[in-house]
Order: structure tokens, then sequence, then C-alpha cells
């Protein structure tokens, strides 16, 4: 009985798994050929196989990209602007999102007149490519003596973060029962308490998301980092293209792809560590709203 | 203990063409019970909203102990509320959900724990303080959010269909503990449902609404056995009262209507003498269930009460007893039969109509038409 089931099972496993472990390949391939780059020598990469594993493992080109790497003219690696990201985004993703779940706070249990129309008009802000923005931020970043701070780029961030962020918190908030705010408010709950002491601790879940996303999308922006920063106020990401950029002598590819990996790092962290409640939050939103 | 008084509630929600309650007047007793009983979209909830202060009203006011209250806002006017979702705060424990009105208001924090211990013994709650309300049954929840209410000791306690959300069972079991609560602490409450039985049983007083108009304001039994008008006669009882369009006939032994079942067999109703007037007129005559069964030797003698042979449509037993439908005048009527004389659908029956407690509508207006 069980040789019949599984002969007739086996093609059939076989293929879904083949398909599915190609399809992972293909995905992981980039990462993988990355990797063993950053931690081979320049003379390894020159005469070996791309996908080869490094003949003599090294952590030269992490150590050179980190701190002796040339980015333009200054040579001291990409350190310097990996802390300039953290401190452009840990900022401006906290300052969104609270932003955010204030905006969806009052969008969906204190509406007003006018407040799904408010509502729609700031849903048009995620749509608005960033290009189109550019001259209009930059004079006014100017006028606000921000430009080419990284207060300015925090300021550039929370504004476009916002018409996310609060999408995100509205249809959370909008799923959970209006008679949690009637009971709190007959319990003698006013505006602030109710946010701060009910609806704050029941959103962990759309915090994640809002969390994750939004810093993804800040710490990797290249666009706003590259016009309205300069200098020593410029993001990782920007670095990173004047490190690849900067041509003396032979290409390392090794220091490159140390410095991709630097650059990537941080964003993937902060999925495996928020993960789990990334999809948690995401369905919950999108099931009950 | 708080006298709540309605006088004359408006409510008209913003861009809305028609008045949502048109003009309610109710005067609650202290430590009275009355239960809000109407279909859907019939204003109930408006009105409890109102009460509480999460709507505002349009127009007439809200009095409280001989204080109008209409303007305040919800904190400020000392009423709890139990709703039907219970609305329990998820991230808090049971003891801080009942806690938390008592510390926004600033109540000593022992104080607050001897009261959270107070209710919770009434509620029989206690085991349950530290648990989270997602690990409690809907019957446990239920308990916690009248423990919230009950913890303020407010002046009035409104429920908004508190037990829609529980199974069956569990219902009439939490039907009778908020009765046997009341009979304890006598408060005064007001109470939200649409289920009649629910508002029979726990009610001292029943309004019954419908689009923003107070139909009928009485206790149960006034409600039950003298409906005012149609709208309160079906929607009062299950299964509900059955109308026929009689003709009022005047022969040498009284005032009659004379009723046709499905084969043609006619049988005349004796009806009382207050609906002289209405002779050779038309009316509904309003008749309940429990007013049509098989003969009984001991009412059989009254001028009121008279039998006929007809023949049985449909029966469906409910265990004490069986419902029965018949046919008069074209119209399915259902009547109440012994479970222990089997009727068989199809077949005829001897059933004795008991017009003592009948109720007779003006088909025009639709109100019942009163003895004189």
């Amino acid at each position: 009985m069980t040789d019949v089931i599984r002969t007739g099972f086996r093609p059939s496993r076989i293929a879904i798994y083949g398909v599915l472990l190609l399809a992972c390949l293909v995905y992981l391939i980039p990462l993988i050929v990355m990797l063993i780059t950053s931690f081979k020598t320049p003379m390894d990469i020159r005469t070996g196989n791309l996908l080869a594993l490094p003949t003599d493992w090294t952590v030269v080109g992490w150590t050179k990209a980190w701190s002796e790497a040339c980015t333009g003219v200054q040579c001291n690696g990409v350190s310097g602007y990996f802390w300039n990201s953290f401190k452009m985004t840990v900022p401006a993703v906290l300052i969104s999102t609270l932003l955010g779940a204030f905006n969806g706070y009052v969008l969906s249990k204190w509406k007003f007149k006018g407040s799904d129309l408010m509502f729609g008009m700031l849903l048009f802000g995620c749509f608005v490519p960033f290009q189109v923005v550019l001259l209009p931020m930059a004079a006014t970043l100017g006028k606000l003596g921000l430009a080419n701070t990284t207060a300015g780029l925090v300021l550039v961030h929370v504004i476009y973060g916002v018409a996310f962020t609060t999408l995100f918190f509205r249809n959370y908030y909008v799923a959970i029962p209006d008679a949690l705010v009637k009971a709190a408010r007959l319990d003698g709950a006013g505006f602030f308490t109710i946010f701060f002491r009910i609806l704050l601790p029941m959103s962990t879940p759309i915090f994640m998301v809002s969390l994750i996303w939004q810093f993804t999308q800040i710490w990797n922006d290249f666009l706003f980092g590259v016009v309205f920063a300069s200098g020593d106020s410029q993001p990782i990401t920007v670095a990173l293209n004047n490190l690849v950029n900067t041509s003396t002598g032979v290409k390392e590819y090794n220091v490159d792809m140390a410095a991709a990996m630097i650059a990537a790092l941080p964003t993937l962290v902060v999925y495996i560590v928020a993960g789990k409640y990334f999809i948690r939050g995401l369905t919950a939103g999108s099931v009950k709203g | 203990m708080s006298q709540l008084e309605l006088r004359d509630i408006r409510k008209t929600y913003t861009g809305a063409l028609d008045e949502t309650l048109k003009g309610i007047n109710i005067d609650i007793a202290s430590g009275e019970f009355l239960t809000l009983v109407g279909p859907s979209g019939c204003g109930k909830s408006t009105l409890m909203n109102s009460i509480a202060g999460l709507e505002s009203i349009t127009g007439g006011s809200i009095v409280v102990n001989g204080r109008d209250i209409s303007g305040m806002e919800p904190k400020d006017r000392d009423i709890a509320m139990v709703f039907q979702s219970y609305a329990l705060y998820p991230t808090m424990s049971v003891r801080e959900n009942i806690a938390f009105g008592l510390k926004i208001r600033g109540m000593p924090k022992e104080e607050i724990r001897q009261e959270v211990e107070r209710v919770a013994d009434l509620l029989q709650i206690s085991p349950l303080l530290d648990k989270k309300p997602a690990r409690l049954s809907g019957g446990q929840q239920q308990r916690v959010a009248m423990g919230r209410a009950l913890a303020r000791r407010p002046k009035i306690y409104l429920f908004d269909e508190p037990l829609s959300n529980l199974d069956a069972k569990l219902r009439v079991e939490m039907r009778t503990e908020i009765k046997k609560l009341h009979q304890r602490l006598r408060t005064t409450i007001v109470y939200v449902t649409h289920d009649q039985i629910e508002a029979m049983t726990l009610a001292d007083r029943i309004a019954v609404l419908k689009d923003g108009e107070l139909q009928q304001l009485g206790t149960p039994k006034e409600v039950y056995d003298t409906p005012e008008n149609l709208f309160v006669a079906s929607f009062m009882g299950s299964p509900s009262m059955s109308f026929i369009e009689v003709a009022i006939e005047r022969s040498e032994a009284g005032l009659s209507v004379t009723v046709e079942g499905s084969d043609g067999r006619t049988l005349a109703l004796p009806v009382p003498a207050y609906l002289e007037s209405w002779a050779g007129k038309r009316v509904v005559l309003g008749i309940r269930p429990e007013h049509i069964s098989q003969p009984d030797d001991q009412k059989t003698d009254h001028p009121m009460v008279t039998s006929g042979r007809f023949k049985v449509e449909v029966t469906e037993p409910t265990g004490p007893d069986v419902l029965a439908v018949i046919r008069l005048n074209d119209t399915d009527v259902q009547c109440r039969l012994d479970a222990e004389h089997p009727v068989n659908w199809g077949e005829e029956a001897d059933l004795m109509f008991d017009m003592r407690k009948v109720v007779f509508f003006d088909p025009e207006s639709e109100k019942r038409i009163r003895p004189q």
C-alpha cells in the first residue's frame, strides 16, 4: 500500500521541490556572488571563476571598505556615512511612524467633516514620484536653513513617509471596534489618554510593518540623499555609489562587494528581527480592513 | 439611585433627510429596569448613545435627578455602559480593565483594589482577574464588561444588546443573572435589545420604538395584552399574533365576526360589546396562538369561548406544545396546541377560540380599538 502511494507521489514531489530549489537559487545567486567575492583577494577575482569559493579567505575587502576605501577625494571608507544613514533613518522612521499612528487614530476614530476626503488626498502622497518634488523641496529646505543637513533629510523623509504610515495605521484602526473608544470615553478617558493607553498598546503588529517599511525605504533611498545632502552628511547609499565610481588604479571588486553588503545589512537585520510581525500586521490589516 | 427623564429627544444626523429620533418622552424611575425594544434601525441605539453622551441630540433634554445633562461630556455624566461587543481593552488584564475608569478618576490605589475585589466577588470573576480578555470565554467577557460598569457605581447603567453575542443557552443564563443582579442592587437600568423575549423577561417597563417614535410604553403585561397598535402587537410575542380581517356583525345573540376555514366552513366568533359602534364595519382581529387551543371543558361554557372544526395545514412541535397553522379568511393563523394530544397536518381538528383576550384594530389607523 505505502509503496504504491510513494511511487505515485515521487515524480510530482521531485518536480515541485526542484522548481522551488531553482527559484531559490536564482534569487540567492547575486547574494552568494557578492558574499564570496567580498572575501576573495583581487588576484583571486581576476583569475578565478565568479561562482568559485575563495582560494584564500580574507576580510581585507571588508576592513578596507569600512575604513580606507576612497569615496571621491577622501579615503576613510564608508563607516562615517554608515552612521550618517543611521542618524537620518532612525529619527525619520520614528517620527513618521508616530505621526502616522496619530493621523490614523484621528482619521478612523475621530472623524470630522471632510476627514475621508483628507485621507483620500493624503493617499496621493503615496503616488507622487520622488523626482517631482526635488526642486520645490530644495527651495523649501534652503528657506528653512536646512539645506545639506541631516535634519533636512529627516524632514524630507518624514513628509514623504507620513502618507504611507497614515495609510497603515488608519486601516489598522478602522478594524478596531468603535465601542472600545466609546467605552474609554465613558470611563473618563480623553483624546490623548485613549490614544496612548488603549490604541497604541494594541498597535504592535502595524507598528512593526511601519517600522520595516519606513526603515527600508529611507535607508535605501539614494535620490534624496544625493540631492539634499553633500559631503559629510551624505548617507551610505551615496557613499557606496561614489566608492564604486572612484577609479584609481585597479578595480577592487572585493571592496565594492563588501561595501555593498555593509550598506544592505541593517535592512536585512531589521527584517529578520521584526519580519514575523510584518506578515502578521499586513494580513491583519487587509483581511479586516 | 437615580431618576432619568427623557424629554422630547430629537436627533437628525447631519445630511440626513429624516429625523432618527422624533421626540421621545420617557420617565424612568429610580431603580427601574427599562428595556428599549424595536427592529434594527428604529433608533434605539441612537437613543442609548445620546443618553451616554456619545452622540449629541438636536432637540429636547436629558435630565438626571432634576439636572439637565444634555450638553455634558460622557465622562461628566456618570453613566456606565455595557456594549454588545463587550469592548474590553485587549492589552489590559481583567483587573486593569475594571480599574481603568477608577484610575482615570483619580481614586486612591487601595480603594481601587477594594472596589475591584468587591465587583469581582459580586460577579464571581475573582479567579480571572489576572487574565487577558482574549483568554476568556464569551460569557466571562460579558461578566467583565458588567464588572467594569459596576465598579464605578454610576448613577445609571446602559446595556446595549449585551447578550446578543452569546449562544442561546448562555444567553438565558446571563439573562437570569442580570435580573438577579438588578433585584439585588436596585439600580436604574436602560437596556436595549431587539429580542422581545429578553425585553419581556427583564423589564419593569418596556418602551417599543419604531422609526424613531415611541409606539408604546408600559409593563410587559400591558404591552403584551393590550398592544397600542398593529406594530407593537406583531413585534411582541413569539410566535407572533395573527391578524385576520373581519366584519363586525350584529345579531340577536350579540356582536360577532365570521371566519371561514380553507374548506369553506364558517364559524361565528363572539366579540365584546364595546365594538358596538363598529357594527357593519371591517376591523382587524388580533389573536395570539394561545387563544386557539384544543377544547377545554372548563372554559367552553364561557360565552366568549366557542369551538369549531378546522383543517390543520402545518404542525411545529416545540416540546411543551405544538404550534399549528390553520387558514382563516385566507390568512395563516397560529394556534398553540397541547403536545399530549397530537394533531397531524392535513387532518381536521376541533379547536377552541378563547375570545376574552383578543384585540381589535382599526384597519385605517392601525390603532387598537379601546373599550369605552
